[in-house]
């Protein structure tokens, strides 16, 4: 599946222009929101090809927002690939638990924009 | 008149003592075939000149010298076993191993109680006969019931390492086969057992302390964590008596660092973050208009952030380590794999330095049992070290092998090396030795984290090093397929088998035959 479109739910402001400059650049669409509850509302009301989720966010924790979309009985997002990127350590537990929902799980400060374009062209190509 | 004033020392009396009856065993021997050879030619059986004379002479010196030397040996043998068990009592240096009573040989020539009784004076202190009026078994219940009530654990252990005694905190468990077991999970390698292994070989007394050990697993519900002592008594019934200290209230204040560690560290890495993707972007973008000198200072500002980057991955696993959380996550892997992973940060960092890193990992190895993120960073630790610790211009050569079970990495610098002294130091948190600590950053941590993860993957770690001449650092890592079975029977989710659920492993020593 070729990827075009990708939202982007991250707080921090220099990492997300980071992200969605890159992006861009390398010819996808991007939206980017700032807070966990516009996150979901976007991520329910427009299909994507690939979300970039964080964990730690205002209003609503990454860990609640794939629970809600991927956690019921129903995949809400079937044709959408999730991308976790944190910086923060969870436990083993928390980190297993969004492992299962999510296709990639990446620590921000070891990638750069280059290395998350591979991992989105690798997910388009499986 | 010189007087000699070197200390007489207990083991060098047998060798003198050997020496000298062996001396007197052969000028017997010589006195008798003399008198024979006199009483035979004076009698004038035969002629001095008679060859079956000589061979006469010469049998009787032969049988009598093998049967004295015999005889000397067998009638010796107790009191050489006594001196060797007195020796080990009075802690002489000594590398023979001190005779077990448990021996069936002593058990069936009585000689048992006479070794045992040496042992047990040596272990007793000056003996004062007590003044009680209670009677033997009033004490023994009244001791028991105390044992009890208290907060420390007591484990007795037998000769055979089975649980003798073990009061009601200790931590142990029933086995399946109805016997009853430690529960203690020991850090890497330092483990009871391989202490008991130890001591069999070398000690007659010794004791050992082992703190924050917990008694099951981070997640499991009423977890314990004890300081352990342990004393060893070779030979006596009670050979090992273990006392845990239940220190659960005082470490799992230090559980909750671990939170502020993790906080700290993702505070660290947004920065970190920020840098690195800038950096990448920023030289893209003026990848035109930068002169070549200008690309050299990005190159270097890179190597920095993602040095930075790896650090706080060390110091974050060490203190998941230090309170028993680390864990691996082992999956089928393949060395090369995982080295292209970090292949381009480490050409980088060799560039930036001046270093040659020439890699030859091929791709054809029999494919690990390796959690990815933790093999990496124990790739990028050595090879950093390399870098650090040799010259501009100097080679530093990354070579892996399959030895037996198990797939070897080594990675040689040839650059300034260590004495014998420092290499037995060198897996020590926060141990720097005095020449590094001057000349070479670094936080000590690196090599002390690598062992623990190598480690946890039921590998080794090793170093050689010559000082002037540089140093090779190779890590073992399990062949998969030596492993599979048991990662897979561990785990008792069907999906994904490795990949998801239990499949975390705690103690990789388990899960090797």
């Amino acid at each position: 599946m070729a990827i075009h479109t990708i939202l982007c739910i991250e707080d921090d402001r220099f990492i997300g222009e980071m992200y969605v400059r890159s992006l861009k650049k390398a010819g996808y669409e991007v939206d980017w929101v700032v807070d966990g509850n516009d996150g979901l509302i976007t991520a329910r009301n427009k299909p994507y090809d690939v979300i970039l989720l964080d964990v730690m966010l205002p209003e609503r924790r990454g860990t609640e927002i794939l629970d809600a979309l991927r956690g019921g009985s129903e995949d809400l997002i079937p044709d959408t690939k999730v991308i976790i990127l944190t910086n923060f350590e969870q436990d083993d537990a928390s980190r297993s638990a969004m492992q299962k929902h999510a296709d990639a799980y990446l620590i921000k400060a070891e990638i750069t924009p280059r290395k998350l374009i591979e991992v989105i062209e690798q997910l388009g190509a499986a | 008149m010189a007087v000699t004033t070197v200390p007489k020392l207990i083991r060098d009396f047998w060798p003198s003592f050997h020496g000298k009856a062996l001396f007197i065993i052969f000028m017997s021997q010589i006195i008798i075939a003399g008198a024979l050879v006199a009483a035979l030619v004076l009698s004038a059986t035969f002629a001095l000149d008679s060859l079956v004379l000589w061979g006469i002479i010469g049998g009787v010196f032969v049988v009598g010298s093998v049967a004295s030397m015999t005889l000397l040996n067998y009638a010796s043998r107790p009191s050489k076993d006594l001196l060797a068990a007195i020796i080990h009592v009075a802690g002489e240096p000594t590398t023979t191993t001190p005779p077990s009573p448990n021996d069936k040989r002593y058990a069936n020539n009585g000689f048992k109680q006479a070794l045992q009784t040496i042992y047990e004076l040596a272990g007793k202190e000056v003996a004062t006969p007590l003044q009680t009026d209670t009677t033997p078994d009033t004490k023994a219940s009244a001791i028991q019931s105390a044992l009890d009530v208290t907060s420390c654990g007591f484990v007795v252990l037998g000769h055979n390492r089975n649980i003798l005694y073990a009061n009601k905190t200790a931590p142990v468990h029933i086995t399946p086969d109805n016997t009853q077991a430690l529960s203690l999970v020991f850090n890497g390698n330092d483990t009871l057992e391989a202490w008991l292994d130890e001591c069999e070989q070398h000690s007659v007394h010794a004791e050992h302390t082992w703190t924050r050990v917990a008694d099951r697993l981070p997640e499991d519900e009423g977890r314990r964590l004890f300081d352990v002592i342990a004393s060893y008594e070779k030979g006596a019934a009670n050979e090992t008596v273990l006392t845990l200290i239940d220190r659960t209230a005082t470490y799992s204040v230090s559980e909750d660092e671990l939170d502020f560690i993790a906080f700290a560290a993702h505070e660290l890495r947004g920065p970190i973050t920020v840098i690195r993707g800038y950096l990448e972007v920023l030289e893209d973008e003026l990848s035109g208009v930068l002169q070549a000198d200008q690309h050299e200072l990005f190159r270097r500002l890179t190597v920095s952030a993602n040095r930075l980057s790896g650090y706080i991955n060390n110091i974050l696993n060490t203190s998941r380590y230090d309170r028993r959380h680390l864990k691996v996550h082992l999956s089928e892997d393949s060395l090369s794999g995982i080295y292209e992973t970090i292949r381009d940060d480490m050409d980088l960092r060799a560039t930036a330095q001046n270093r040659l890193l020439s890699v030859n990992i091929p791709a054809e190895l029999p494919t690990i049992a390796a959690d990815r993120a933790s093999i990496s960073e124990v790739l990028g630790n050595l090879i950093d070290n390399a870098i650090k610790y040799s010259n501009e211009g100097g080679a530093i050569n990354v070579t892996a092998e399959a030895k037996g079970d198990f797939v070897e990495v080594s990675i040689e610098d040839h650059g300034i090396g260590m004495p014998g002294n420092v290499v037995s130091n060198l897996f020590q948190k926060f141990y720097r030795s005095h020449r590094s600590r001057e000349t070479v950053a670094g936080t000590g941590i690196g090599l002390y984290i690598s062992k623990a993860i190598i480690e946890s993957h039921g590998g080794t770690i090793s170093v050689r090093s010559e000082e002037g001449r540089g140093s090779t650092f190779t890590a073992a890592l399990p062949i998969y397929a030596t492993v599979a079975d048991k990662l897979n029977s561990g785990d008792n989710t069907n999906e994904g088998l490795i990949e998801h659920g239990n499949g975390w492993i705690k103690n990789h020593s388990m899960y090797r035959g």
